[in-house]
């Protein structure tokens, strides 16, 4: 679905079915550079399961329109005014990579609407190399062709799919070649506030499930270790996946995303 | 590397889209012979369904051992996806069939197979699609025959049987000046000789039946997706950006993106019309793929050697082949030589050229190409025999062309061979002249 936020045409998928902010929602965060698509069978899973899903493209993201946003901050406010506009209460936030660190930003400010956060393939700081941000505004191919190489495990490097026939670094890479992965590393790699408000949540008992990737090279499985003890909660590791993990185990991590949801909804 | 892989094309060739699979650890890929798979639970089974899961249902819409060949082929393309079918014309319907509907209209290069020329011009117009066919490298031609309802370009990368390169770039850019996608039939080209996506174009057809099998045994087609074309800004093609009913209202655009095009003929023309590859099909396809790269140098280097030494041949009336005076545009898109399929005239017309075919002991006289053994026919009374005489014209079909398909034998035989063949046609001409 389209709906306006800040005067934009932004895009919501929805799982494939019509929003119903009645349901309890489950908000899909993408990572830098990525949009909704990063979701597309856990975002169905869901929306034809009993809940409604709310997976935006970011501004300036793919389908939506806007201004890229600067900064994690700034992007967990406007997640707020998304989920106002769409008039959505209650939500559990999941988020992959960057789309994690908005979680934990807009968790705080959510209060009382957050039901539980949900982090895939992440942690609570991302720090991002100079020369590769550098390249993502210079060159933003070679910078997606080098994060493509870098985020996606063994077996995709080596032409694996879980959908038959399809080619998710091919995919990937042609989705980021278009998006503002520059804005959006920087943006990563200035936030610092992430392991105070891994803290500050787990002081607040928000129910939290950290699902880690064991191949991930680019937020290492060591570094989603320390978000999920700050969390206060045990992480969950798929092995045969990197930092791709919603594209490249889907399954696997959906089954680890749907039994923590509904024990929560429990 | 491709845009899909980051390993270098032999290696993609061998290895991507399989790794040895866990119960047995099989280096080859395994042949799934079966028509279903056993769901773990209803749940399951609904799942797939849905497309809420990747996986396998039933082997007319995906199975293993052809998703292995998908996923190679995509990735030495550098596409988004891919999806086999039983044929190359299968993979070509399939194509047009999930771009247009009844009313719209495709543009098509004059000079291509002519199986291809009677799906556009009589099968698809039972449908009221339209095709008009033009100098496909004329792109005044080409702009002026685009219609508000037109869905597509369509070329082949180097025309069968002519052998006309298509000049890709300058297609794609002015199919893509009014929101049109570019097709390709690569089947001539393989990916070894040139990557069409890299060129402007959107979605490329193989018959891989032909150089990429390279053994003659195993009919099949494939249908890769480019992943670039922005379906939902071109505003022509409800068929991926407007919800599909028969599958809970799914918007294909919106849910996969670049792969939309291919999510499409998955979810619609494998159901529906079913032209599936069998799965030992695929695997005796991924054989030959394995050493395409190989075997094409081959090919390649044959069939140059052949022009030169028909050239040199007195019974011989014309030689053609893309490299011969090379445009700008077939020394851009084709750096490694421009296939190994030439055409020829042997002095004395049809009747010459029947005597040179009928000659021969090593090359065979049969219907197809691509095979790694040598091959020739008279396309104008077998495969465009079907063409009128207006259209044999503008397919560049002589009454005298040979076309020839050189193989990987040794260069020597395949010359000893054709010699004999040209004696025959110069004793055609001798009777000719004493009568």
């Amino acid at each position: 679905m389209y709906i306006q936020v800040d005067n934009a045409n932004t895009f919501i998928a929805t799982g494939g079915k019509p929003f119903d902010a009645k349901l309890p929602t489950v908000v899909l965060l993408h990572g830098s550079g990525t949009d909704h698509r990063g979701w597309a069978l856990q975002a169905r899973w869901f929306a034809f399961h009993g809940y409604s899903v709310f997976a935006p493209d970011f501004p300036a993201h793919s389908l939506s329109e806007g201004e890229a946003l600067t900064s994690i901050e700034l992007m967990a406010a406007w997640l707020l005014r998304a989920l106002d506009t769409a008039k959505v209460d209650k939500v559990h936030l999941v988020g992959h990579s960057q789309g994690f660190l908005v979680a934990l930003e807009a968790a705080i400010l959510l209060g009382d609407r957050l039901k539980s956060v949900t982090a895939l393939a992440t942690a609570s700081a991302i720090p991002v190399n100079a020369a590769l941000v550098e390249t993502a505004q210079t060159n933003p191919k070679t910078a997606a062709a080098m994060m493509l190489q870098w985020g996606f495990g063994n077996s995709h490097q080596h032409g694996a799919s879980a959908v038959p026939g399809m080619q998710p670094i091919g995919i990937g890479a042609r989705i980021m070649a278009n998006n503002p992965l520059a804005i959006d590393l920087a943006a990563c790699n200035a936030y610092t506030q992430g392991p105070q408000r891994a803290l500050q949540l787990a002081k607040l008992g928000c129910p939290s499930c950290v699902i880690l990737a064991g191949q991930d090279r680019m937020t290492p499985k060591r570094e989603g270790l320390k978000l999920a003890q700050a969390l206060n909660t045990p992480a969950q590791v798929v092995d045969e996946a990197g930092h791709m993990l919603p594209m490249e185990a889907p399954k696997e991590s959906l089954n680890l995303m749907k039994k923590f949801i509904q024990s929560v909804e429990k | 590397m491709s845009k899909s892989s980051f390993l270098g094309a032999d290696t993609i060739a061998l290895h991507s889209g399989y790794q040895p699979e866990s119960d047995h650890g099989s280096r080859a890929v395994p042949i799934y012979q079966t028509t279903s798979y056993v769901f773990d639970s209803v749940d399951e089974a609904s799942a797939l369904f849905n497309v809420e899961q990747g996986g396998h249902i039933y082997s007319r819409i995906t199975n293993p051992t052809v998703a292995v060949l998908e996923q190679r082929l995509a990735a030495l393309e550098g596409g988004a996806g891919a999806i086999c079918t039983a044929s190359g014309m299968s993979a070509l319907f399939v194509s047009f069939f999930s771009l247009c509907s009844a009313g719209d209209h495709i543009v098509s290069a004059a000079q291509i197979y002519g199986s291809t020329v009677t799906l556009l011009k009589h099968t698809l117009k039972r449908f009221n699609i339209e095709c008009t066919f033009v100098d496909i490298n004329d792109q005044k031609a080409v702009a002026e025959a685009i219609q508000s309802n037109t869905k597509l370009v369509f070329c082949e990368s180097i025309g069968n049987p002519g052998l006309a390169v298509s000049n890709l770039p300058a297609i794609a850019k002015t199919a893509h000046a009014q929101g049109i996608p570019l097709v390709v039939d690569a089947t001539f080209a393989t990916p070894y000789l040139n990557n069409p996506i890299e060129h402007g174009a959107d979605v490329v057809v193989h018959s891989v039946t032909k150089w990429i099998g390279g053994h003659g045994v195993a009919v099949g087609g494939v249908v890769i997706d480019g992943g670039n074309f922005d379906w939902l800004k071109s505003g022509r093609f409800p068929t991926l950006t407007q919800p599909y009913e028969p599958f809970h209202g799914m918007n294909f655009w919106e849910e996969f993106g670049p792969a939309a095009l291919a999510m499409r003929i998955r979810c619609e023309s494998m159901r529906d019309i079913g032209a599936a590859m069998a799965p030992h099909n695929a695997f005796l396809l991924l054989q030959g793929l394995e050493t395409l790269n190989l075997r094409m140098q081959q090919h390649v280097s044959n069939a140059q050697a052949m022009v030169t030494w028909l050239q040199q041949q007195d019974a011989v009336a014309w030689v053609n082949h893309p490299d011969i005076n090379a445009n700008a545009h077939t020394k851009l898109l084709f750096p490694k030589g421009a296939g190994s399929m030439l055409t020829f005239g042997v002095k004395g017309g049809r009747n010459a050229g029947a005597a040179f075919i009928d000659a021969l002991q090593l090359s065979s006289n049969l219907a197809n190409v691509g095979d790694s053994r040598t091959l020739v026919l008279h396309p104008g009374s077998t495969t465009h025999s079907r063409l009128s005489e207006t259209d044999l014209v503008a397919a560049g079909i002589g009454a005298d062309l040979i076309r020839v398909s050189v193989g990987i034998e040794n260069l020597k035989d395949i010359q000893a061979d054709f010699s004999l063949g040209l004696r025959a046609a110069a004793k055609v001409v001798a009777h000719q002249a004493e009568a």
